[in-house]
């Protein structure tokens, strides 16, 4: 056991200190926060100057009433969220009008206008047109705001009751929370949930996927100078995989820490969600048994590969395995009780990332975390042990790939 | 002493090491000869426990080769690298940590160990920098640094210059000194033979000849004479007492008849053409080596 301390003090060392190591630290949360977090962040967070807004109303019944309507909507310091301004004009013809109105939005004079106008059955047909389609909030408040206008219409005209009006008009929203303990609420929707569970998923597969192939390249070198010879005349087969192991964990351990502390020095930013971090002790625990789980199968299965092609081909195939349950996720957010969820949460493979998904969406029985670490920790044993077997021979094997039945009787033996 | 008895080692239907059985003393140098292909490096790896074998038993000093006597092996393996971006020196204390050495004496013996392979300046230098020999010694002082027991070495001459050549050789029968137990595995038959008293020549993983050289050379016997010579001497082919004969550039070694005179041979050729030495010679080994693996039955 000493022996395997010196080699995973070794590949510690050495791989902290190389440049791709370096680079990936602070690279990977980069990416994972321009993926995960910026699109959460520019989709709820309010516009903070006013826009300004045509109208172009060629039935000239809603231009004043919906301009009230859409100049309740104030962004900070009650200042009004749109500016409006009439696009129609009587002297023009609607094609010239709608041209004009087009050409305006083209020269960024304005936003966007709405276009509210008859169709050929006589109904009211209201489009807004900007050069960007997608700003949901803006056409929702524009949606609201004119049916809101309809409704007061109709019922003004029928002589309701302006109470009744204002009554209609002040909708009920349901809103979503998250119980972990009888009486004690957890914050955030389904967006927060499913970008905190992305986070760690994605942090837990670039670790895994990236050190795998660390891993996997540099055995390839020892192999290939025939260092191994010397390792392995020098300590166990064990003693090495167990070394790279541990080597490996450790230097796991420090992203993460790394990665921690960006995360933590972003809350504090207030970029991303604090509840995203609601759980991290099961998280962790899900984490590090997922990481360790893959190290020792990529050691013992890429031990055996002796050129470059193979050890990409081997790390692409175990990768995939690890990327699986991501196609799991939306489903495991909208109904985590489902048997295929379920099932996926006992199979090594893909535990720990479904495990931290649903960590995430429900609370999760005691029980089954606990059998859930046992199932991990059993395969992890299994897997060490196989690893072990398959390296002893892997690592001395050239040539092209072993078949089946040779790893078979490696197995054996 | 090493004691390899009976050793077999099998591929599926190939037999790499068939049934080896050879002692090795301390303090000679033992050559394990043989042609690509024979089975060295496979009976190198059974001795070292890299790979185990079908059957057989490696005794050193009457105890087998475990986990708890790597510290007593250094090996050189035939094919030369070590880990390119890394540092001379945090390379060599790692492979020393390896075999049970602690920081200070790792200091102070792979400093000596650079002098003495002339090469103090590149302690830390990264690994890639250095040219192809001076990676070789730097390998060839991860092999030596922990002062192994036994030492197997694996082509150490190949790839140097004939200046390093004969440093590294000086610096092996300097470690002879200390009673060590040293196997050289090669084909260079010259080098075997100015280093070996012992030898073991295999093919396919059979023992062709084994014992000491000197005695080999005496059973190998035969009538060899050696001459220099300029003309033509493709009459050679067609003279009666010519058993075989290699040409060199303006030599050739020749293998006569026993019942030959070496003298009436010479007076045979002088009239043919100019000869500017001859000697009677023992045969070389790389002549007992040719022979014995191309006709394994004279």
């Amino acid at each position: 056991m000493k022996k395997a301390f010196t080699v995973a003090k070794w590949e510690f060392f050495e791989k902290i200190k190389s440049k791709a190591f370096i680079i990936s630290l602070f690279l990977t949360p980069a990416i994972i926060i321009i993926f995960s977090v910026l699109p959460t962040l520019l989709a709820t967070k309010e516009s903070d100057s006013t826009k300004a807004v045509g109208i172009l109303d060629f039935t000239q019944k809603y231009f004043f009433d919906y301009k009230n309507e859409i100049e309740q909507y104030k962004i900070d310091g009650n200042i009004p969220a749109y500016a409006i301004l009439n696009n129609y004009k009587e002297d023009l013809s609607p094609d010239s009008l709608i041209k004009q109105a087009d050409q305006m939005v083209i020269e960024n004079r304005i936003d966007g206008y709405i276009l509210i106008r008859k169709d050929a059955k006589d109904s009211i047909k209201v489009e807004y047109r900007s050069k960007s389609i997608g700003n949901f909030q803006d056409v929702a408040r524009f949606e609201e705001a004119f049916n809101n206008l309809r409704i007061k219409r109709k019922l003004i005209e029928e002589n309701a009751n302006p109470a009744l009006v204002e009554f209609i008009k002040n909708k009920v929203n349901v809103n979503q929370i998250k119980i972990e303990k009888p009486g004690e609420e957890g914050k955030g929707g389904f967006e927060s949930v499913f970008f905190s569970s992305i986070i760690f998923i994605l942090l837990l597969m670039m670790m895994i996927i990236y050190s795998g192939q660390m891993l996997v390249r540099s055995m390839l070198e020892e192999k290939s100078n025939r260092l191994i010879e010397i390792l392995i005349s020098s300590c166990t087969p064990k003693d090495l995989l167990f070394g790279k192991v541990f080597g490996l964990s450790a230097l796991g351990l420090t992203q993460i820490i790394v990665w921690l502390i960006i995360g933590i020095s972003l809350i504090g930013a207030t970029l991303i969600p604090m509840n995203a971090f609601e759980n991290i002790h099961l998280i962790f625990v899900y984490f590090i048994l997922g990481f360790v789980f893959y190290t020792t199968l990529f050691v013992g299965v890429g031990s055996i590969v002796s050129t470059e092609q193979e050890a990409q081909q081997i790390t692409s195939y175990l990768s995939l395995l690890l990327v699986l349950p991501t196609v799991f996720i939306i489903s495991a957010l909208q109904n985590p009780e489902s048997t295929i969820i379920k099932v996926l949460s006992y199979i090594p493979f893909t535990l720990p990332s479904v495990m931290i998904l649903r960590v995430n969406v429900s609370p999760i029985p005691l029980w089954e975390i606990a059998a859930t670490f046992l199932i991990m920790i059993l395969s992890i044993i299994i897997v060490v042990n196989v690893s072990a077997k398959i390296f002893r021979f892997g690592i001395l094997y050239y040539g092209k790939m072993p078949t089946l039945n040779e790893l078979k009787s490696w197995l054996k033996e | 002493m090493l004691e390899v008895k009976n050793l077999v080692k099998t591929y599926g239907n190939i037999t790499a090491v068939d049934n080896l059985t050879f002692t090795v003393k301390p303090g000679k140098i033992f050559g394990m000869l043989g042609p690509n292909g024979a089975g060295k490096t496979t009976t190198i790896r059974t001795i070292l426990n890299i790979i185990k074998p079908n059957s057989g038993e490696v005794l050193l000093n009457q105890r087998p080769v475990t986990k708890d006597l790597f510290n007593s092996i250094g090996y050189l393996p035939e094919e030369r690298g070590l880990y390119k971006k890394s540092k001379v020196n945090d390379v060599i204390t790692y492979l020393a940590n390896l075999k049970g050495m602690h920081g200070h004496t790792i200091k102070s013996e792979l400093d000596k160990w650079l002098k003495k392979l002339e090469i103090p300046q590149y302690k830390e230098r990264r690994i890639e920098e250095l040219s192809k020999g001076n990676q070789q010694k730097i390998q060839f002082i991860s092999a030596v640094i922990h002062n192994p027991l036994l030492l197997i070495l694996d082509e150490p001459f190949s790839g140097f210059d004939p200046i390093n050549q004969q440093l590294i050789k000086d610096v092996i029968l300097d470690l002879l000194d200390n009673g060590k137990i040293i196997i050289l595995s090669t084909h260079q038959m010259d080098t075997a033979e100015k280093l070996c008293s012992e030898i073991l020549l295999i093919n396919e993983g059979k023992e062709v000849l084994s014992g000491d050289l000197s005695e080999i050379k005496k059973k190998f016997g035969g009538n060899h004479v050696k001459f220099g010579y300029e003309g033509d001497i493709r009459f050679l082919n067609e003279m009666d007492e010519v058993i075989s004969f290699d040409i060199y550039s303006n030599t050739a070694e020749v293998h006569l008849k026993d019942e030959v005179k070496p003298e009436l041979f010479l007076k045979k050729i002088i009239e043919k053409v100019t000869i500017k030495h001859f000697s009677v010679i023992e045969p070389t080994l790389n002549k007992i080596f040719i022979d014995s693996i191309k006709n394994p039955k004279v």
